[in-house]
């Protein structure tokens, strides 16, 4: 008896090993949240932060997992960076207190509470984006999913991106609106190695 | 009979005055062409142009215009700028005779060769793209477009967005195809005041 059920462990054990969730971290070198803000109805301005860590998890067997994103407020860009006649750049002026604050508030971070898979691909991860020292809840959508190795390096991999949006007022960042659009729309593309 | 037809004249002046085609210029502060290229089937890399100039007209009455856009491709942007323990960074081998070549080529231009409108707004600007030396026509479609007064200079302003796609291999940037895709699509947001 005693036998028979360190076999039946044994057996088991390989499909719990498999069905063990699995870590990621991002590659900061291909993981770039962008985000999308009206100007004066006139056009829409793309900015995107630089510097941008994040860690997921994903048990594909149990269709669960986790998604912590960590983005440095200071490193957000709008490709407005030389000031000429101006007393300021427009990215300058981003991480003052009218916007980022990064002063105050050097990270923001997004943070999963749940995640919805559709069949063996996650679909939707819902969380809490933390801006300005206020969290809201938030979900990302995603657009694109795929795992594999790296092409050369032969190192075990997951890519793809997410978009969703929100209202910045919410966070208490409500300078220029409505010059500058309450929505803001966030595209996030990302390549993550397995721990 | 003289009298008659300078009255004629006079009267018909403000159409022909209307007709004109109007020239704008763009302001390098929110005209931004962006691209996105895959990368190894995994995700999406955003890349930004910094440094654009451009011009147009547009003749409303006869549905013409014309449109010139001028990007530095020095001032290529992907957010990746900090070597770490790198011999270069991406933006920095973008640059090089692998990609854009800036030293020989410093300029990519678009050049409209005609309009098509749809109503009043144009809605495909045909046109050649010179890049490494290369033309090849691609077509810009009008995303979005709105003319009318800046809300707090009141100066004549149209702005909008645009798409359009090549394959970097016609223009003779091969590198990497195998990794980075041969697609790559064009994305401009833009701003211009009326001259």
């Amino acid at each position: 008896m005693s036998k028979l059920t360190v076999g039946l462990i044994a057996a088991v054990l390989p499909l719990v090993a498999v069905a063990a969730p699995e870590s990621y971290t991002t590659d900061p070198y291909h993981t770039f949240p962008h985000f999308e803000v009206g100007h004066l109805g006139y056009t829409v301005i793309r900015g995107r932060f630089d510097k941008t860590v994040g860690k997921f998890t994903i048990d594909r067997a149990a269709k669960t997992g986790s998604l912590e994103i960590t983005v440095q407020t200071a490193s957000v860009t709008t490709g407005d960076n030389e000031r000429g006649s101006r007393p300021r750049t427009r990215d300058e002026h981003l991480r003052t207190a009218d916007f980022f604050n990064v002063a105050e508030y050097p990270t923001m971070t997004f943070k999963s509470t749940g995640i919805k898979f559709s069949g063996d691909n996650p679909a939707q991860v819902e969380g809490q984006l933390t801006m300005l020292g206020v969290s809201k809840p938030l979900a990302l959508q995603m657009e694109s999913w795929r795992c594999g190795a790296h092409p050369v390096n032969k190192k075990e991999m997951c890519g793809g991106s997410a978009t969703t949006s929100f209202k910045r007022s919410e966070f208490g960042m409500k300078y220029g609106i409505p010059a500058m659009t309450d929505e803001i729309k966030l595209w996030i593309g990302f390549e993550a190695y397995k721990d | 009979m003289l009298k008659l037809l300078g009255g004629m004249i006079a009267a018909a002046l403000p159409l022909g005055v209307l007709a004109a085609p109007e020239s704008y210029t763009m302001d390098p502060y929110h005209t931004f062409p962006h691209f996105e290229v895959n990368h190894f089937r995994y995700t999406n890399i955003r890349g930004r142009f910094d440094k654009t100039t451009g011009k147009f007209t547009i003749d409303r009455t006869a549905k013409t215009g014309s449109l010139e856009i001028t990007v530095q491709t020095a001032s290529v942007n992907t957010g990746d700028r900090e070597r770490g323990d790198r011999p270069r960074t991406r933006d920095e081998h973008l640059r090089t005779a692998d990609f854009f070549n800036v030293v020989e080529f410093p300029t990519m231009t678009f050049r409209s060769t005609g309009v098509k409108f749809s109503g009043n707004n144009p809605e495909i600007i045909a046109g050649n793209l010179a890049l490494l030396g290369v033309s090849k026509p691609v077509a810009l479609q009008v995303q979005t477009w709105r003319c009318g007064q800046h809300p707090v200079s009141k100066k004549e302003m149209c702005g909008g967005s645009a798409v359009g796609s090549f394959k970097r291999s016609e223009f003779g940037m091969k590198y990497g195809l195998q990794f980075f895709s041969d697609e790559i699509k064009l994305w401009i947001g833009f701003e211009a005041y009326k001259d």
